[in-house]
C-alpha cells in the first residue's frame, strides 16, 4: 500500500537547519520523494548596498557573507581590488593572509564538527570542537582586534602587522589543537554511531558532482582531486607544501574524512607559514578611500574556503564605488539546487546531517 | 560490519577521561575575559585632540556616527567645533573611522560591554561619555597604518643654482597626474575654508581637480577671488596651517591646487570662456575706486558683475599693486598677473593708470562723482631703521627697491648687500639681489623659526645662497668718505622668554659688536600708509587711527559712501584678506545702492 | 600559458565567428564577447569540446547609460588551468536569452536570481516564480534605475534621537557666512 505523502516544513527555525532557511519536504513514511529549498530570510542585498559604498567602505560588509568562515571573502575581494587596479602585495602581507585563511579554515572546520555531529545527535563533539575554536579565536582577536568578524584582510594587504610573540602563541596553539585531534577521532570516527549515521547516506557520484557544480571538500569527497589552492594558486600557496586529500564515496562520511585531513594539512601550512614568513611591510597603503577610484573593467578573484569555492566579481566604471559587485558563495550550488535533489531517497532524520555535510550556508546563498 | 561494534562503542567512552581536567571556560560573570590589546570595542575620542573634521562620520558605511555640538567645544579656527557620537546600535566596529581620523584622536577600546534596556543610551559621544575609555585604548591608528595620504606630492623647482641666474619662475608647478593625486589627498572636510579671509571653497575646487574637471574648479575658484592665479603663486595660505592632514603629515598643497587648476586656463579669453560669468545688465549705478591692488580689483570685478560702471584710479603704469611691485618676478611672472588683470578688463572694469589721486585728480572729484567710492590704497612707504648713518648712499627701503627692479628700472647694490628684516619683503629682497650677482646676508632679530616669512620661501633663499644671521640688532651704517654705504654694525642678540608667555624677546648683548662689509643695506622691517591725499573734510570723517582706515564689519568708513580695504584697513596685510576686503566691501556697496 | 592562450583563441574564434577576445590579461584568464543567442553553443563547446568543466560564476551587470545588461559567465578549465570570462548584452527593455540549466545544473539557481533581481527572462527555465524575494511588485531590486535607499526611505523610518546630527562643512560655512554656490556644491562631500 503507498503511504500517504506529508509536507513537513524543515526551518527557517530549525536546529538542524544550518542557518535561516527552509526545506519543504515530502515524505511517504520517513522517505523524502520531494524537496525543495526556501531562501529569502536572510535577505540583505549586500551586492546592491556595495554599489553606493566606496571601494574601501564595502570590504567592512563582506565578513557578514557567511559568518563561520568571513576570511575567504575579505581576502577574494581584495585580490579582486587588487587585479583590477594592479596593485602590489607585499610578500609578508601575503603570507599573514595565508595564516588568516588557514586559521579560518580550521575555526571553520571545527564549527562544522560540532553541526555535523550535532545533527546526528552527539552533541560533546560539538562542545569540545566550538570550545577549541575559541583558542584560534583569541589568535584572531589578538591578531585582528575581532574574534568572529575580523575584517583584517584588505585591499593592499592587511591592516596590521603580527603583534609580538604571536607566532609562537600561534604554534603552542597548533600544538594543542593537534593533541585534541585524537581526541575528536576517538570521539566521532571511532563512534559506530557516526559511521553508520553517515556512511552510505547523501551520496554524490563522481559524474553528478561535475555535472551539478560541485566544489571543495565535497568534491573531494567524490574522489576528484580538486583545490583552487593547487590549481589556481593565490598569495603565497604555490610556495607552501601540503596535499589535497581525496576520498572515494562520495557520502557524508567521505566527506567527513576529506575535513579531518584536511584540518591536519591546515596545521602544517600554518607551521610552514610560520616559519617562512618574511621580515618586510604588511601593507601596499592604498589612496585616500573617498577618492580612490579603479580603473575600468572587471576582476574575478576566487578562494577555496571550508565550503569550496568562492569567489568575488568586480566591476568599476572607473568611479568611486562599485559598478557592481558579485559573491559566489560555494553554498549557492549546493544548498539548493544539489539538497534539493540530493534529499530524494533519504531518511527524513538525515536531512540536517545531509545539510551540514554540504556546508549550507543560508547568508551566503543570499547575501 | 557487525551490528554490534565493540570498539566503535568503546572508543567514545574514552571521552570519560575529560572528567576531572580543569575546565578551558571561564566563570562569567564572576570573571570577564581580558580583551586582547588590539581589541575593537567601544569607541574614545580624546575631545581637546580631535579637530571635528567630520571624516569618521563621511568613511561610516553604517551612517552610525554623527557630528555634533557638545558643550565645551564651541569650535575655533582649524576646529568645526563637531564631535562625532556614535549609534552603538548601528557599529559594526569595523574602525575604519580609526583609521581615516586625521589626528588620531578617535580609537577603540577593550571595553566591550554594555547592557541597556534604553535603545537611547546607545548614543554615546566617545570622550564624553566615556572618559575612563582613555586608559583602556586598544585599536588606534598610527602614521603608519593611516589611511589618509600624509605625503604631499613633491612641487618641481629650478635647482637653486639655476635660479640665481635669471628671474624665470621658481616654482614649476604640477602636472595634471600630480595635481590629481594631490587633490585625492583631500578629506574635504572644510576646515581649510574658516581660516582663508575669503572663505574660498576650497574643498569643493578640490575635489573638482580629484574628479578631473579642471574647468569646474575654475569656476568654483573665481567664484569669489578674482586673482586666483596670483593666490596660487603667492598666497601665505594660512589654510595650509589648519589642514586637518597636517595634524600627522604634510598640508594639503592647497596653493598649488589652485594655481595648477587657474594655469589650465592659459589666457584671458580662455578663462572668460571656462568661467563664462553672468554679468548683470547695467544699472546705472557707479563706483570709483582708488588704487588697482587686489582690494580694488576684486571689488572692481564682483560689482562690474553685478552691473555697476566701475573706474579704478592707479598711481602706477600697471595695475596689481604690491603683488606687481612687491612681489618677485620669480615668483609671480608679469604675464600671469597680467592675464587676470586682462580679463578682469574683459568683463568691463576701466583703469586709469599713472593717474594720482591727490595729484592727478583730486579725491574730492572722485568723491562727488561717483555714487561710492572704495579705496584700496595699501601701504606704500615703508618703516626706517632709525640707526645712524641710515641716509648713506646704497642704504635703502627694500620694498623701494623691489617696487624699481619691478617697474625694469636699475638700482645700484655692488656686491655685498644687507637686509635687514625677516619677513617676505626681506627675503624677497634678498633673493632679487642674489640674482644680480650680489652676496647677500640677513639680518634678523630674532630666530630663524620665528622669522614671519613663508618657510618655503626662507628654506629657498637658503639653496639660493642667502645667508642669513639670526638675532643680529643692527645699530649702525658706516659710510666711507663718499658718503657710500662701507659696512654695518651690530650687536648679537640673546633669547629672552617673554614672563606674559608671549614669544621669547631679543636682547641686545653688550659688546658683542660685529661688523659687517656692505656696498647696500636695505630695510625690511615693515610699511606705513600715506593718505595725504585726502583732504582735510575726509580726513575727519574717514578716521584714521594708528596708520590704519577704520571701518565696520562691512568695510564701510566713517563715511558711509566710503569703503576701505586692503593693507590699509587690516592687520594681517596680505593678499588674500585685501581680496576678503574688496569682496565685503562690493557686497555691501551693491546692498547700499540698491536699497 | 601563452601559447595555449592563443590556441583558445584560435579554436573559438573559428567555431564562433562573432566571438571577439580580448587577451591582455597577465594572469591565466581570456575573455571572449559574443551575441547572446551563441552563448548556449559557446558553453556547451567551452565545456563539452574544451575541458571548460567548471562553471565558477554566473552574474549580471547593468549598463544603465547604454541600456543594456550584460550577462557574464566565468568557466574553469581543471585541466589547462585556464579561466574564460563569456560575455553577452542583452537589451534593458528585451532582456531575453536561453534557458542554460542543461549545461550545468546549478545554473538553475543562477538564471532564478537574474530573473528576481535582474529582470533578465530565460526561456524555458522550470523553477519557481519567487527565489529571495516574496511578494515583491516593484521593478527588479539590482538594476541601477531601482533606488534602493530612496527605497528604504520610503518604506521604514529613522529611530528619532538622532536628528541633531550636523554636516561639518555646512556648519563651517554657516559659521564664516560664506555662500558655497549651487553648481560647486555636488563637489561637497
Amino acid at each position: 500500500m503507498r503511504e500517504k505523502a506529508t509536507t513537513l516544513y524543515i526551518g527557517p527555525q530549525h536546529p538542524g537547519i544550518t542557518g535561516n532557511m527552509m526545506v519543504k519536504v515530502q515524505v511517504e513514511g520517513d522517505t523524502i520523494v520531494k524537496a525543495r529549498t526556501e531562501v529569502g530570510y536572510l535577505h540583505r542585498a549586500f551586492e546592491k548596498l556595495q554599489e553606493s559604498r566606496n571601494w574601501l567602505q564595502s570590504f567592512t560588509l563582506l565578513c557578514r557573507f557567511c559568518v563561520p568562515e568571513p576570511d575567504p571573502v575579505e581576502e577574494s575581494y581584495a585580490r579582486a581590488v587588487e587585479l583590477l587596479e594592479g596593485r602590489e602585495v607585499p610578500e609578508r602581507a601575503k603570507y599573514i593572509r595565508v595564516l588568516m585563511l588557514e586559521l579560518a579554515r580550521m575555526a571553520s572546520y571545527m564549527l562544522w564538527y560540532g553541526g555535523q555531529n550535532g545533527s546526528l545527535g552527539l552533541y560533546t563533539m560539538g562542545q569540545w570542537s566550538v570550545g577549541d575554536r575559541n583558542y584560534i579565536l583569541d589568535l584572531f582577536e589578538e591578531l585582528t582586534g575581532g574574534r568572529v568578524y575580523h575584517m583584517y584582510i584588505w585591499p593592499g594587504g592587511v591592516r596590521r602587522d603580527l603583534p609580538d610573540g604571536f607566532a609562537d602563541k600561534v604554534l603552542r596553539t597548533m600544538d594543542y589543537l593537534e593533541k585534541r585531534l585524537k581526541d575528536y577521532d576517538d570521539l566521532m570516527f571511532e563512534n559506530t554511531i557516526f559511521q553508520k549515521r553517515t556512511q552510505g547516506v547523501g551520496i554524490i557520484s563522481k559524474e553528478k558532482a561535475v555535472e551539478w557544480g560541485v566544489v571543495g571538500p565535497v568534491l573531494r569527497g567524490c574522489g576528484i582531486k580538486s583545490d583552487i589552492r593547487i590549481d589556481d594558486p593565490y598569495e603565497v600557496y604555490d610556495k607552501l607544501d601540503f596535499i589535497v586529500p581525496t576520498q572515494e564515496g562520495g557520502d557524508i562520511w567521505a566527506r567527513a574524512l576529506v575535513r579531518r585531513q584536511e584540518i591536519r594539512q591546515s596545521i602544517r601550512i600554518i607551521r610552514q607559514v610560520i616559519e617562512k614568513m618574511p621580515s618586510g611591510e604588511f601593507y601596499n597603503r592604498i589612496p585616500n578611500p573617498h577618492k580612490w577610484t579603479l580603473p575600468k573593467g572587471d576582476a574575478y578573484a576566487r578562494t577555496e574556503a571550508t565550503r569550496g569555492e568562492v569567489g568575488m566579481y568586480i566591476v568599476s566604471d572607473g568611479s568611486t564605488h562599485p559598478r557592481r559587485t558579485h559573491f559566489r558563495g560555494a553554498a549557492y550550488v549546493h544548498g539548493i539546487t544539489l539538497l534539493e535533489d540530493l534529499l530524494i531517497g533519504e531518511n527524513v532524520a538525515d536531512i540536517s546531517a545531509i545539510m551540514n555535510s554540504l556546508g549550507t550556508c543560508p547568508p551566503e546563498i543570499e547575501r | 560490519m557487525s551490528f554490534f561494534d565493540l570498539n566503535g562503542t568503546l572508543k567514545p567512552l574514552t571521552a570519560l577521561k575529560q572528567f576531572g581536567k580543569k575546565p578551558h571556560t571561564i566563570s562569567y560573570p564572576k570573571e570577564s575575559k581580558e580583551a586582547a590589546d588590539r581589541y575593537r570595542g567601544l569607541h574614545f575620542n580624546d575631545l581637546d585632540e580631535c579637530i571635528g573634521c567630520g571624516n569618521c562620520s563621511t568613511i561610516c558605511q553604517n551612517a552610525a556616527i554623527d557630528m555634533i555640538h557638545i558643550e565645551g567645544h564651541d569650535g575655533k579656527k582649524g576646529d568645526s567645533g563637531l564631535r562625532p557620537r556614535v549609534d552603538n546600535g548601528r557599529c559594526c566596529w569595523c574602525a575604519l573611522c580609526v583609521e581615516v581620523c586625521p589626528t588620531g584622536s578617535l580609537s577603540l577600546t577593550k571595553d566591550y560591554l554594555y547592557v541597556s534596556e534604553d535603545p537611547d543610551s546607545f548614543l554615546w559621544t566617545p570622550g564624553k561619555d566615556n572618559p575612563e575609555g582613555k586608559e583602556q585604548i586598544s585599536f588606534f591608528s598610527t602614521e603608519e597604518t593611516s589611511l589618509n595620504v600624509l605625503d604631499r606630492v613633491p612641487m618641481p623647482e629650478l635647482e637653486g643654482k639655476e635660479r640665481v641666474k635669471s628671474f624665470a619662475e621658481v616654482v614649476l608647478g604640477y602636472n595634471e597626474a600630480e595635481a590629481r593625486a594631490e587633490a585625492s589627498r583631500c578629506i574635504s572636510c572644510g576646515l581649510c575654508t574658516e581660516v582663508c579671509p575669503e572663505h574660498m571653497h576650497i574643498p569643493e575646487y578640490i575635489n573638482a581637480i580629484a574628479a578631473g574637471n579642471d574647468a569646474d574648479a575654475v569656476r568654483i575658484i573665481y567664484d569669489n577671488n578674482p586673482l586666483p592665479e596670483m593666490c596660487g603663486k603667492v598666497c601665505t595660505r594660512r589654510c595650509e596651517d589648519v589642514c586637518a592632514i597636517a595634524s600627522r603629515g604634510e598640508a594639503l598643497a592647497i596653493r598649488w591646487l589652485k594655481r595648477y587648476a587657474t594655469e589650465t586656463a592659459v589666457t584671458a579669453d580662455i578663462t572668460r570662456e571656462i568661467v563664462n560669468p553672468e554679468i548683470r545688465e547695467a544699472n546705472g549705478k557707479t563706483v570709483g575706486i582708488i588704487g588697482a591692488g587686489p582690494s580694488g580689483l576684486t571689488a572692481a570685478y564682483y560689482l562690474a558683475l553685478r552691473g555697476y560702471d566701475v573706474t579704478i584710479y592707479e598711481s602706477s603704469a600697471k595695475a596689481g599693486g604690491a603683488t606687481m611691485y612687491g612681489i618677485p618676478k620669480y615668483r609671480l611672472p608679469i604675464e600671469s598677473l597680467d592675464k587676470q588683470i586682462d580679463y578682469i578688463k574683459s568683463i568691463g572694469v576701466k583703469i586709469n593708470f599713472n593717474t594720482k589721486v591727490g595729484k592727478d585728480i583730486s579725491f574730492k572729484e572722485i568723491y562727488n562723482k561717483f555714487d561710492a567710492v572704495f579705496m584700496g590704497v595699501g601701504f606704500p612707504d615703508a618703516w626706517s631703521l632709525g640707526v645712524d648713518g641710515e641716509d648713506a648712499k646704497g642704504s635703502m627701503q627694500a620694498f623701494r627697491y623691489l617696487y624699481m627692479i619691478n617697474s625694469g628700472d636699475k638700482v645700484d647694490i655692488g656686491d655685498k648687500v644687507i637686509v635687514v628684516g625677516g619677513g617676505n619683503v626681506a627675503i624677497d629682497a634678498a633673493r632679487v639681489s642674489r640674482r644680480f650677482g650680489a652676496d647677500v646676508t640677513i639680518l634678523y632679530r630674532r630666530r630663524v623659526e620665528d622669522m614671519p616669512a613663508d618657510w618655503e620661501e626662507i628654506e629657498g633663499a637658503e639653496d639660493e645662497g642667502v645667508h642669513i644671521i639670526p638675532q643680529g640688532i643692527p645699530i649702525k651704517v658706516h659710510k666711507d668718505e663718499n658718503g657710500h654705504v662701507k659696512s654695518v654694525e651690530y650687536l648679537k642678540a640673546e633669547m629672552v622668554p617673554d614672563p606674559k608667555g608671549g614669544r621669547p624677546k631679543p636682547v641686545a648683548i653688550e659688546g658683542s659688536n660685529t661688523i659687517i662689509e656692505a656696498t647696500a643695506v636695505m630695510a625690511a622691517i615693515g610699511q606705513m600708509g600715506d593718505y595725504s591725499f585726502l583732504e582735510k573734510e575726509f580726513e575727519d570723517k574717514i578716521k584714521i587711527e594708528r596708520g590704519r582706515f577704520i571701518v565696520n564689519e562691512k568695510q564701510q568708513t566713517g563715511d558711509p559712501k566710503v569703503f576701505a580695504g586692503g593693507d590699509a584697513v587690516n592687520r594681517t596685510a596680505d593678499a588674500i584678506s585685501a581680496i576678503a576686503d574688496g569682496f565685503r566691501a562690493c557686497k555691501a556697496i551693491d546692498e547700499m545702492l540698491s536699497a | 600559458m601563452k601559447e595555449l592562450k592563443e590556441s583558445i583563441i584560435k579554436r573559438i574564434k573559428a567555431n564562433f565567428a562573432d566571438a571577439v577576445e580580448r587577451n591582455d590579461f597577465k594572469d591565466n584568464r581570456l575573455d571572449f564577447s559574443v551575441k547572446k543567442e551563441t552563448i548556449p553553443a559557446i558553453l556547451f563547446y567551452l565545456k563539452d569540446e574544451m575541458g571548460f568543466v567548471h562553471l565558477s560564476d554566473v552574474n549580471c551587470v547593468d549598463w544603465l547609460e547604454d541600456g543594456e545588461l550584460e550577462v557574464v559567465f566565468i568557466v574553469w578549465s581543471p585541466a589547462d588551468k585556464i579561466k574564460v570570462f563569456v560575455r553577452t548584452r542583452l537589451d534593458r527593455d528585451n532582456a531575453v536569452m536561453d534557458n542554460l540549466d542543461m549545461i550545468w545544473r546549478q545554473m538553475n539557481t543562477y538564471e532564478r536570481e537574474l530573473r528576481e533581481m535582474f529582470g533578465v527572462q530565460f526561456t524555458g527555465l522550470e523553477a519557481p516564480e519567487e527565489f529571495i524575494l516574496e511578494d515583491w511588485q516593484g521593478p527588479p531590486p539590482f538594476r541601477r534605475d531601482f533606488d534602493s535607499a530612496a527605497y528604504a526611505e520610503k518604506t521604514f523610518w529613522h529611530r528619532p534621537g538622532r536628528e541633531d546630527a550636523q554636516d561639518v562643512r555646512e556648519s563651517i560655512a554657516d559659521r564664516d557666512g560664506e555662500e558655497i554656490p549651487d553648481f560647486a556644491k555636488k563637489y561637497s562631500r
